[in-house]
C-alpha cells in the first residue's frame, strides 16, 4: 500500500510538472538574448523594453480588455437573467434550453466563428451592419459566453430552498422586491464567479476573434498568433510572460475570493 | 433602472462607433512591407492616425475582404494577379487619377499594366522576385534549381514550404518544366504530387517573412521567400544566399488600391500619392529592400542596392521569369489543388 | 380550497410568465446569433461557391460528395481521411488525458485539507493560462534545441540536429498537455464523492485491483467520466490552433480544413459542409456522452 501511494505521489508531481513545462520554459525564454532561434545567450530585459514601445501591442491589449470588458458585462446580465429563469420554465422548454446551453460549450469553437462569419456577411450584404471589427467581437464572445454565466449562476442557485422569496412574496413583496432583496445577494458570488469566468474566457479566446476581427481590431491573441507565424518570438516570449503573470495572479485572487463566498 | 439603460445606449453606441474615426486610415498590408518611419510621416503631414493590420499572403487578404466587404480598409496592397478578381467583385474602386499626380514618377512600364490597363484601379508599389533562400554553409554551393526543394537526394534536411497557394504550385510546375500559369490537369496533378512529397520531408509552411526567420534561426537551411526577404535577411546574416532557380521562376508586382467602401477615399488617395514621392518611394525601397518601381527615386536609393543583383536581377535571369495571370473562372482548380495539398 | 388552488395555479403561471421573461433575452441572443447562424450555415453548405468565393444558388450535393471524396481532381480519399485523422486524433488525446487524468484526480482527492485547494488551484492554473501560448511553447520545448528534444537526444531518441516537431508526435503531446486540466476537473468533482466504503467492501470481498476498478469505483464516477470525455474528446477533434502550430500542415484536422475553405480557397459552401459534419460528430458525441454518464452529460463541470 505504501509503494503503491509513492508511485501515485511520483506520477501526480511528474504530471503537475508535464502541465508547467510550457509555461516556465515562456517565461524562462522571455530572458533569453537571442533574436533569431532558442540557443541560450545571455540575460536581457531588452524584449519586455521592446514591447512597452511597441504601439501594436498596446492597441492590442487596450483591444482584448475593452473586448473582455464590454462582452463580460452583456453576457453576465444576459447569462444571470437566464440562470435564474430556467430552473421555473416547464419541463420542456427547461431541456431544451439546456441543450441549447451545452452545444455552444463542447462545439469546436471554429464552427460557431464561421457561422458567424457567414450571417454578419449576408446581413451586411442587405443592410450595411455587422462591418468587422470590435462590434462583430463583442457579439460573438457574448454568445460564447451566455451559456457559462447562465449555468454557473444556475447551478448556484440550485443550492437554495426557494421558501425564503415565497415568504416574503407572501407578505406582500413585489416580484422585482423579491428578486433584489433575497434572490440577488443569494447569487451574488455565483455571479461574480460567472463573470469572471466570461472575462477569462474572453482573454482566452483565438479562434473566435480571428475569424470576426476587422481594421485596428486586433487582440494579443491574435498578434501573438501572426507573431509566431511570421517566426519573431522573443517579444512573444516577454508578452506570454506578462500575460501568463496576470492569468496567474487573477486566478489566486479568484481562489480566494471562492473560498471565502462558495462556504 | 436609468442606470441600466444609459449603460446599453452607451454599449451599443460605441459599438456602432467603432472603426469608423475621422482623420484615420485602415491600411492592409502584408507584413514588414513598409518603413514605420514613412507611416509616422504621413501621420505628422496630415494630421491623421494610419491603422495598420498585417497579412501574410494574398490568398489570406482576399479572403479577409470577401467576408469582411469593401468598407473593412482604405489602402491594400493586392500583388498583380489578384487585382482582376478584386475588380471584378466590386472590391476596389476606381481611382480618380488627378489625385494622384505623382503617379507620372513610375517607370513607364510600370505604368498601364496588362492587369490593369490605365491603372484604372491599382499603381505599383514594389516589385520582386521569387526563389530560394539557403544557409550557405549547409546546401552545397552551385546548387541553382528547385530541386533543392523537390528533389530528396538535393534537398538539405530541414527546408520550409512557402504557405502561400499560387507561389508554391508555381514552384512545383516550374521545376518540372511548366509555365506558371498551367491550368492543365494532368500539370496541377503533377505539381500537387512533388508538393505533397515535399511535404512530408519539411519543417512546415510559413510565409515569406516566416521563412526568412527559419533560415535564420536556423531551425530550416532553405526556404522559398521573395527577393525583398532575402536581401534584409542576407544584411543580417551573412552565411545565407539567395538564388533563383534555373527552371524559371515568378516575378511579382505588389500594387496600391482604395477599397469600394473606404470610408477615407480622399485621405486614401493622398497616402498613395505620399507613397510614389520620389524621396518618400526610395525611403520605403531602402527599408523593404524590393525592387522600386519608381523611376524618379533612383537618386535617392542606396547605391549598394542597385547594384544588388538579389534585389535587381540582371537580365539574363529576368528572361526566366514570368508573372502570374489571373485564372479566371478556373482559379477553383487552383482552391482545391491548395485545399488537397495542404490537407493530405 | 378550490379558490386556494387557483390562487396557487396562477402563482406558479405568474411565476412561469415571469421565468420566460427574464430568460427571454438570452435566449433570443443565442438563436440569433447561434442557431439562426448555424441553419444559414447548413442552407450554405448544399449551394455552390462563386468564380471569386461568395455562395450562389445552384442547389447541389456536390459538396458532400467532396467531402466523400468526389472531386475535380477525380476520386481521392483526402476528406475522409481528415475525418478519420480527426477522430482518431480526438480518441488518442482522450485516451492520453484518462490515463494522465486518473491518477491524478484520485491524488488531489486524497490530499489533506490545505493542500487539496493547492493541488486542484495548481490544475487550474494552466487551464486558465492563454491556450495559445502554451501551444506556442511546445515549438520552444521541441525545437532542434528545445529542452525535451536535448533530454530526448541525450536518451537516444532522437539524431543529433532533428526536432521533435512538426508532426503528429507534436501534436499529440500538445493536445495532452492543453486539455488535461478539462479531464482532470470534473474526474476530481466525482472522485471526492466516491464512497470509500463500497471499494473496501469490494476488495475485502477478494476483487482484484482491476475489478475493484471496473466494479466498484468506475460506477460511482460515471458522470465525471462522461463530463471529462466530452469536454476532451469533442474540441480535440475540431482543433484549429494546435495541429496548425505543430503540425507543419502534416496533421490537418476538421479545423483546419474549415479555416482553409473560409481563409485562402474561398470555397464557403464546402466549408459549411464540413462544418455540418463537424457538428453532427458533436451531436453524436453528446448523444453517447448522455447515454454513458446519466443526465448530467458534459455541462457538469462548471
Amino acid at each position: 500500500m505504501k509503494t503503491r501511494s509513492g508511485t501515485l505521489h511520483g506520477v501526480s508531481v511528474a504530471l503537475l510538472g508535464f502541465l508547467y513545462l510550457p509555461i516556465v520554459v515562456v517565461i524562462v525564454y522571455s530572458f533569453n538574448a537571442t533574436r533569431h532561434g532558442v540557443a541560450w545567450s545571455g540575460f536581457t530585459l531588452e524584449w519586455y523594453r521592446a514591447l512597452l514601445g511597441n504601439d501594436l501591442v498596446l492597441a492590442a491589449v487596450r483591444n482584448t480588455l475593452w473586448l473582455a470588458g464590454a462582452s463580460t458585462l452583456i453576457s453576465t446580465v444576459l447569462g444571470t437573467l437566464l440562470g435564474c429563469g430556467l430552473d421555473r420554465f416547464r419541463p420542456a422548454g427547461r431541456r431544451w434550453c439546456g441543450r441549447l446551453l451545452q452545444l455552444p460549450m463542447v462545439m469546436p469553437d471554429i464552427v460557431m466563428a464561421v457561422a458567424l462569419v457567414i450571417l454578419f456577411s449576408l446581413v451586411r450584404r442587405w443592410t450595411g451592419w455587422f462591418q468587422l471589427g470590435m462590434g462583430t467581437m463583442v457579439l460573438a464572445h457574448v454568445t460564447l459566453e451566455i451559456p457559462f454565466v447562465a449555468i454557473v449562476v444556475r447551478s448556484r442557485l440550485a443550492g437554495f430552498d426557494s421558501s425564503l422569496a415565497e415568504a416574503a412574496q407572501d407578505l406582500g413583496a413585489s416580484r422585482f422586491q423579491v428578486f433584489w432583496w433575497i434572490t440577488f445577494p443569494l447569487i451574488l458570488p455565483g455571479i461574480l464567479v460567472g463573470a469572471l469566468l466570461a472575462f477569462t474566457l474572453s482573454l482566452d479566446d483565438f479562434v473566435l476573434s480571428f475569424f470576426t476581427t476587422g481594421p485596428g481590431a486586433s487582440t494579443l491573441p491574435i498578434f501573438i498568433y501572426s507573431s509566431v507565424k511570421r517566426g519573431i518570438t522573443p517579444e512573444v516570449n516577454a508578452l506570454s510572460a506578462i500575460v501568463i503573470a496576470f492569468s496567474i495572479v487573477a486566478i489566486v485572487i479568484l481562489t480566494l475570493l471562492q473560498r471565502r463566498w462558495l462556504r | 433602472m436609468r442606470q441600466a439603460i444609459g449603460i446599453w445606449t452607451l454599449l451599443l453606441w460605441s459599438l456602432c462607433g467603432t472603426g469608423r474615426g475621422e482623420g484615420r486610415l485602415n491600411l492592409f498590408i502584408w507584413s514588414e512591407y513598409i518603413d514605420p518611419e514613412v507611416v509616422a510621416e504621413f501621420e505628422r503631414q496630415e494630421d491623421c492616425r494610419v491603422v495598420i493590420d498585417l497579412y501574410e499572403d494574398e490568398a489570406a487578404m482576399v479572403a479577409k475582404l470577401r467576408s469582411g466587404g469593401g468598407g473593412m480598409y482604405d489602402v491594400v496592397v493586392p500583388p498583380d494577379h489578384t487585382v482582376p478578381g478584386l475588380r471584378a467583385t466590386g472590391l476596389i474602386a476606381p481611382l480618380r487619377l488627378e489625385n494622384i499626380p505623382n503617379l507620372k514618377n513610375l517607370r513607364p512600364k510600370f505604368r498601364n499594366p496588362p492587369f490593369d490597363p490605365g491603372n484604372g484601379y491599382s499603381v505599383a508599389y514594389q516589385w520582386g522576385t521569387v526563389g530560394i533562400y539557403v544557409r550557405t554553409s549547409v546546401v552545397k554551393a552551385g546548387a541553382s534549381s528547385w530541386g533543392v526543394l523537390f528533389d530528396p537526394g538535393l534537398q538539405p534536411s530541414k527546408f520550409a514550404l512557402i504557405d502561400n497557394p499560387r507561389d508554391l504550385i508555381g514552384a512545383a510546375l516550374n521545376y518540372r518544366g511548366h509555365g506558371l500559369n498551367s491550368v492543365d490537369l494532368g500539370q496541377l496533378k503533377e505539381a500537387r504530387d512533388l508538393i505533397v512529397a515535399a511535404k512530408e520531408r519539411c519543417v512546415g509552411f510559413d510565409g515569406s517573412v516566416g521563412g526568412k526567420n527559419k533560415v535564420l534561426s536556423r531551425v530550416a537551411d532553405a526556404a522559398i521567400v521573395y527577393s525583398g526577404e532575402a536581401a534584409r535577411g542576407m544584411a543580417e546574416d551573412p552565411d545565407t544566399a539567395f538564388f533563383i532557380p534555373k527552371e524559371g521562376s515568378q516575378i511579382w508586382l505588389d500594387n496600391l488600391a482604395v477599397l469600394a467602401g473606404a470610408p477615407h477615399r480622399d485621405l486614401a488617395e493622398r497616402f498613395i500619392n505620399f507613397l510614389l514621392d520620389p524621396e518618400i518611394g526610395a525611403r520605403i525601397s531602402n527599408f523593404t529592400q524590393c525592387a522600386s518601381p519608381n523611376l524618379a527615386s533612383t537618386p535617392f536609393l542606396k547605391p549598394d542596392d542597385l547594384k544588388n543583383p538579389v534585389i535587381y536581377p540582371p537580365v539574363e535571369v529576368m528572361d526566366r521569369l514570368e508573372f502570374l495571370k489571373d485564372p479566371g473562372p478556373r482559379r477553383k482548380l487552383y482552391d482545391e489543388l491548395w485545399t488537397q495539398i495542404k490537407t493530405r | 380550497m378550490a379558490d386556494c388552488r387557483t390562487t396557487a395555479e396562477q402563482a406558479e403561471a405568474g411565476r412561469h410568465r415571469c421565468a420566460v421573461a427574464i430568460g427571454a433575452p438570452a435566449v433570443l441572443w443565442l438563436t440569433v446569433f447561434f442557431l439562426i447562424p448555424l441553419g444559414m450555415a447548413a442552407v450554405a453548405s448544399l449551394l455552390t461557391a462563386g468564380g471569386y468565393g461568395g455562395i450562389e444558388p445552384p442547389v447541389t450535393a456536390a459538396n458532400y460528395l467532396r467531402i466523400a471524396g468526389q472531386g475535380t481532381f477525380g476520386f481521392a480519399p483526402v476528406y475522409p481521411l481528415i475525418l478519420g485523422r480527426s477522430l482518431l486524433l480526438g480518441l488518442v488525446t482522450t485516451v492520453l488525458c484518462l490515463a494522465a487524468g486518473l491518477p491524478l484526480a484520485f491524488w488531489i482527492a486524497r490530499l489533506p485539507g490545505m493542500f487539496k485547494t493547492i493541488g486542484l488551484t495548481l490544475v487550474v492554473i494552466p487551464f486558465w493560462t492563454n491556450l495559445l501560448i502554451r501551444t506556442y511553447a511546445w515549438q520552444i520545448l521541441l525545437s532542434p534545441e528545445g529542452w525535451v528534444t536535448g533530454v530526448a537526444r541525450w536518451i537516444g531518441l532522437v539524431d543529433p540536429g532533428a526536432a521533435l516537431y512538426p508532426g503528429m508526435f507534436a501534436v499529440s503531446l500538445c493536445m495532452l498537455c492543453d486539455f488535461l486540466p478539462f479531464m482532470v476537473l470534473p474526474l476530481y468533482v466525482s472522485v471526492e464523492k466516491l464512497d470509500a466504503s463500497l471499494v473496501e467492501a469490494a476488495a475485502d470481498l477478494g476483487a482484484n485491483r482491476w475489478n475493484v476498478f471496473r466494479h466498484a469505483i468506475v460506477p460511482q464516477i460515471r458522470s465525471g467520466l462522461a463530463a471529462g470525455v466530452t469536454l476532451v474528446f469533442l474540441p480535440a477533434t475540431g482543433q484549429f490552433v494546435i495541429p496548425d502550430l505543430l503540425g507543419g500542415g502534416k496533421t490537418a484536422l476538421l479545423g483546419n480544413l474549415i479555416q482553409q475553405q473560409f481563409g485562402p480557397s474561398m470555397d464557403w459552401p464546402f466549408g459549411s459542409a464540413i462544418a455540418m459534419v463537424t457538428l453532427a460528430v458533436v451531436l453524436l458525441g453528446l448523444w453517447v456522452a448522455s447515454l454513458m454518464g446519466g443526465k448530467q452529460g458534459g455541462a457538469e463541470l462548471l
